[in-house]
């Protein structure tokens, strides 16, 4: 009550602060072009994770199937499962893990499918991580809706997503955190904090302790790097809208009930192929152009952050591109891998590039 | 509860608040209202409050008051603050008095005496201030200071030889007391004066000089206005304004007191604020300054009389001032977000589920790439060319957003010339079979271009209608046209209330904003045919030439009025429910008619227009580029029949090769496209079509 009171006085006179503001762009997020840019080693629809194999092999999610990946791209099929895969993973020993929406399997291992955890049924796996001891690190982003029913879990401000510690020989599972607003990643730094991804609250939830700082986009899976450090994918940028229609109750109900999802206000993993989406004012066209600095509704962004937990430069594909829903970001040396499953592409970099596109080491570019 | 919402949006006035916010007026309504509030608190609570012995007395008060504000007011205007006027009034006071009553002076000469003391008194705030640059605040409070000991000086070696002597001056003692037509002469003199103000400050140039001062210093002096000079010259003002009150004063009263003028500058300072005179300049009337020192004085004679303490009078008056200065800067600082805020006004407006435009659903809207073949003109060359129109000889021409008309040669369009300007982004053009070009443009109205180019203005407005707020007479967003057959024009104006720049933003209104007027060269007479139409847009004649069939883009539909004939004054629908967005309506050589469709609508944003209260806000706590706006990039070209059937459709599937129609021409077996965010103009070569057909209109005598 008081809030509504001080709001409206502040509004009267105008002091009001918008609580729709979204972090913009800048500094460390300052727009590059380098992910629209980059070589695209393998383009397939349906592409969804990737891990590399102790031995050096690139695995690649794509629909139901396991995909090796050679250094020129080509694809090959190692594996097919029933169901299609929503998170990847290679153990230390080289056994695959692979879930399966609402289930877990190991390769290699007697042991039946991982259902459940804590005496609750996964729901919506989206991502597998290894902590520093070895244990599975599993992301469930909902117990209410299933990884292709995500934008019901944004528009019903879902937060029901947990993250569980599973050892793989025993199949012993602990629940690390729980109430997350869409889990999509998680990763361990050498000091053993946890950190990971809550994408409807655009920040990185250290487990146990709280949150890091609001982001201009919504995070997925985060990936270990050389250094200590590690990459965050982020599916897509923020826009104001989406955040106002949260607020608006009766229309986002309606919406909900009478709109396809895909038409939805909301976040998507790639846009502006179907004009029943809908469109903001800075999206339309003009003199034949859309502008880079629209409201994005896909977006292609990915940011490195060091061993300090403090994010050093990021990679864009902006408005108008095209590889935009990066999902997952792996590091093999001087390669950048970045998985873009808005456009279901495999996409290469150079890690100096990015360096020197985001000015680390004193060059500008 | 839907039906609620729908009547509630029907026939609540939404629209009137932001309408009235930016009316000029509205910031002198604004003290006027706190002053009729003020009477009626006052008058509820002490008998005879008004009362004509009352209303006397009050009023030559007033109205010595009110000199001391003009002046405090023209300061303020310029940018400054003169905080000495109640020290100037003071030793002016003392003066009138001295001359009158003990040098025995005639009315005149002592006026005169005192006016130049106030002026003198004035520019010495004026040079230091004006020419030598020193802090408003501080230069007067330091001469407010001064000339107040010069008062106590001089009050205590004249005030008992002024008190003493009673000098016999009829034509002083008239200034006093004196009445002319039942009404005080002091009343006539500031009346007098306060006309001269309002036509200095409004209607002459040195008023023009003080108002563009005080609005932005540095840009007046750069444009060459003498700033130091009108800066002193208004400490001047100042300075005669307060001789003049306290001339007044001094012939009403003949009291030497030592208390005079005391905390006159807050009073003042809280009467011209009040009224509504900006603390930071460049803002303020004569009728805000009387306002603010009617409230003011009444406030402080109702207090009196209502035996409240001087100190507790003056504690209140001071709160005043405090709230009003803090109102003053907060409005000034947000009105215009306030304008904004409250001036988009959705409406309600349902549309039923459109047709469906999937490639394989066996509508006729369904998607296909028959404009895939679309070749380009002026590629990158044209900005903006809303609509095209081809002569006897081929060329073509269109407008662009540099406000000109722009020609391309036949056979190949591959050399451009500008062939008029007219300085407004043209619109709707139609090219008549003698080389006139008529053309709706937007903010400005309708133009002929003569076949030798001179560029003619053909109407700028029409009737006023009797309710509105906003000035409906002027066109604003002349859009599309067409020539009847008897020479009258039918237009219409898309929106009455947003101007070209920010057209889309009606389509968060969806309100009857719009209208189709005709113009008749046989009397030249404009007149409004059709109101209340949700922007109107393409317009073409019917087969019979007494009716047209019109465009209303947010409601999707075409309709048809007839303006003569057995059904003239009648409207019947054509097409409900297009699947998008229709623009621009032609004719094609087989009798049928070609509709552009500038986008698709969209479930979310037909949603939305379901939800005025959901765009209301939107429109309130979004920035404009995030808004929902109508897919404007997406758009086809439809054949229909008169009677409503659609013949056929031409999608460009994804848009790469000809985004954005909203218009399209058929000339000799070509059909010609353009587009109001658009960097080209298509050419697409039709099947089956008339190969002489060209779409000139007949000119009556316009």
């Amino acid at each position: 009550m008081l809030e509504v009171i001080t709001q409206k006085l502040g509004g009267l006179m105008g002091l009001r602060r918008s609580n729709l503001a979204v972090p913009i762009l800048d500094g460390v997020f300052k727009p590059n072009n380098l992910l629209e840019e980059a070589k695209v080693l393998a383009e397939r629809e349906g592409m969804e994770d990737m891990a590399i194999a102790p031995d050096g092999q690139l695995l690649v999610a794509c629909g139901s199937e396991v995909l090796a990946c050679n250094d020129k791209g080509g694809l090959s099929l190692v594996a097919g499962y029933d169901a299609p895969i929503t998170a990847l993973a290679v153990l230390p020993d080289g056994h695959r893990v692979v879930a399966l929406g609402d289930r877990i399997e190991i390769e290699g291992k007697a042991v039946p499918p991982l259902r459940d955890a804590a005496g609750k049924p996964f729901r919506a796996i989206t991502s597998l991580s290894l902590s520093r001891d070895g244990a599975l690190l599993i992301c469930d982003a909902s117990a209410q809706h299933n990884t292709t029913h995500w934008r019901y879990d944004l528009m019903e401000k879902g937060a029901s997503g947990r993250l569980v510690s599973v050892d793989p020989s025993s199949g012993a599972a602990e629940v690390l955190q729980s109430g997350l607003q869409w889990a999509y990643g998680a990763w361990q730094a050498q000091d053993g904090c946890i950190l990971v991804s809550e994408s409807w609250h655009h920040r990185l939830r250290r487990v146990g302790k709280g949150s890091m700082g609001e982001m201009p986009g919504y995070p997925a899976r985060i990936t270990p790097t050389a250094d200590g450090g590690f990459w965050l994918a982020m599916f897509a940028a923020r826009m104001q809208i989406v955040e106002f229609v949260l607020n608006e109750t009766d229309f986002r109900r309606e919406m909900i009930a009478t709109v396809d999802p895909d038409y939805w206000i909301s976040p998507a993993y790639s846009s502006g192929k179907d004009f029943l989406e809908p469109l903001l004012s800075g999206g339309v066209k003009q003199m034949g152009i859309l502008k880079p600095w629209a409201p994005p509704r896909s977006y292609g962004l990915a940011v490195r952050f060091d061993a300090q937990r403090v994010p050093v430069m990021s990679v864009h594909s902006r408005v108008g591109g095209e590889n935009h829903g990066i999902v997952t970001v792996l590091e093999r040396g001087e390669e950048v891998l970045a998985l873009s499953k808005g456009a279901g592409r495999l996409l290469q970099l150079d890690a100096g590039t990015i360096r020197r596109a985001n000015a680390i080491g004193g060059e500008y570019v | 509860m839907n039906t609620l919402v729908k009547l509630r949006y029907r026939f609540w006035p939404d629209k009137i608040f932001g309408e009235l916010l930016q009316k000029p007026w509205m910031e002198t309504a604004v003290p006027l209202l706190v002053l009729l509030l003020v009477i009626a608190f006052f008058s509820a609570r002490i008998d005879n409050f008004i009362s004509i012995t009352n209303l006397n007395d009050t009023l030559r008060q007033a109205c010595e008051l009110g000199f001391v504000v003009l002046g405090m007011s023209i300061v303020l205007i310029v940018g400054g603050i003169d905080l000495s006027v109640g020290s100037i009034y003071a030793l002016c006071n003392l003066l009138a008095l001295y001359c009158v009553n003990v040098l025995g002076f005639g009315m005149i000469p002592a006026v005169a005496i005192t006016l130049v003391a106030g002026g003198v008194l004035g520019a010495v705030n004026g040079i230091l201030v004006g020419y030598l640059r020193m802090r408003a605040f501080l230069t007067t409070m330091v001469t407010l200071i001064v000339y107040k000991a010069l008062h106590d000086m001089l009050n205590a070696t004249v005030g008992v030889a002024i008190s003493a002597n009673f000098p016999d001056a009829p034509a002083w003692d008239y200034l006093g007391f004196g009445t002319f037509l039942s009404l005080p002469v002091v009343l006539w003199v500031f009346a007098v004066v306060a006309v001269a103000g309002h036509v200095f400050l409004t209607r002459l140039r040195a008023g023009w000089h003080v108002m563009a001062i005080g609005g932005n210093r540095r840009s007046a002096y750069n444009t060459g206005l003498p700033v130091k000079r009108v800066v002193a010259l208004s400490y001047v003002a100042s300075g005669v304004f307060a001789a003049t009150a306290a001339i007044f004063f001094a012939s009403r009263l003949a009291s030497p007191g030592a208390d005079t003028g005391k905390g006159l500058e807050i009073v003042v300072l809280t009467a011209a604020i009040l009224g509504g005179i900006r603390l930071g300049g460049g803002k303020g009337s004569v009728m805000k300054a009387v306002l603010g020192t009617l409230i003011i004085l009444l406030l402080t004679n109702g207090m009196l009389r209502m035996a409240m303490s001087a100190g507790m009078s003056r504690v209140i008056l001071a709160t005043i001032l405090l709230l009003a200065a803090l109102l003053d800067i907060r409005w000034f600082k947000n009105r215009h977000k306030a304008v904004q805020e409250l001036y988009v006004s959705p409406g309600y407006m349902e549309l039923p589920e459109p047709p469906s435009t999937a490639a394989d659903s066996g509508s006729p809207f369904a998607l296909n790439d028959k404009l895939r073949q679309v070749e380009t003109i002026g590629l990158g060359e044209i900005e903006s060319p809303e609509d095209v129109a081809l002569d006897a000889d081929d060329n073509l021409y269109c407008g662009n957003r540099h406000g000109d008309i722009i020609r391309f040669f036949a056979p190949d369009y591959k050399r451009q010339e500008v062939y008029a300007h007219i300085g407004g982004q043209p619109l709707g053009i139609v090219m008549t079979k003698q080389g006139t070009l008529f053309v709706c443009v937007g903010g400005m109205g309708l133009y002929k271009v003569n076949p030798d180019r001179s560029v003619e203005k053909v109407t700028d407005e029409t009737n006023r209608s009797l309710f509105s707020i906003i000035d409906d007479s002027r066109l604003r967003l002349a859009d599309d046209l067409d020539i009847a057959p008897d020479g009258r024009i039918f237009f219409s104006e898309a929106t009455i209330r947003y101007e070209m720049h920010e057209w889309p933003t009606d389509s968060l209104e969806a309100r009857g904003n719009g209208r189709i007027i005709c113009y008749d060269p046989r009397n030249r007479k404009t007149h409004t045919c059709l109101r209340n139409l949700i922007f109107p847009n393409g317009i073409v004649m019917a087969s019979d030439g007494q009716s047209i069939l019109f465009a209303e883009s947010w409601a999707c539909r075409i309709s048809r009025y007839w303006f003569d004939g057995p059904k003239a004054g009648k409207v019947e629908p054509v097409i409900e429910n297009l699947p998008g967005y229709p623009d621009n309506l032609n004719r094609a050589s087989d009798g049928n008619y070609w509709l552009a469709i500038m986008g698709v609508r969209n479930p979310v944003f037909d949603l939305a227009m379901r939800k005025p209260g959901f765009r209301r806000r939107m429109s309130k706590k979004l920035p404009g580029d995030e808004w929902l706006a109508p897919n404007l990039n997406t758009g086809c070209i439809a054949k229909i029949s008169e009677s409503g059937e659609v013949l056929d459709v031409m999608w460009d599937l994804g848009g790469e090769n000809h985004p954005m129609i909203t218009s399209m021409r058929e000339h000799k077996g070509h059909l010609f496209i353009g587009g109001i965010h658009n960097n080209r103009i298509g050419r697409l070569r039709l099947e089956n079509a008339d190969p002489e057909f060209a779409d000139l209109k007949e000119a009556g005598n316009a």
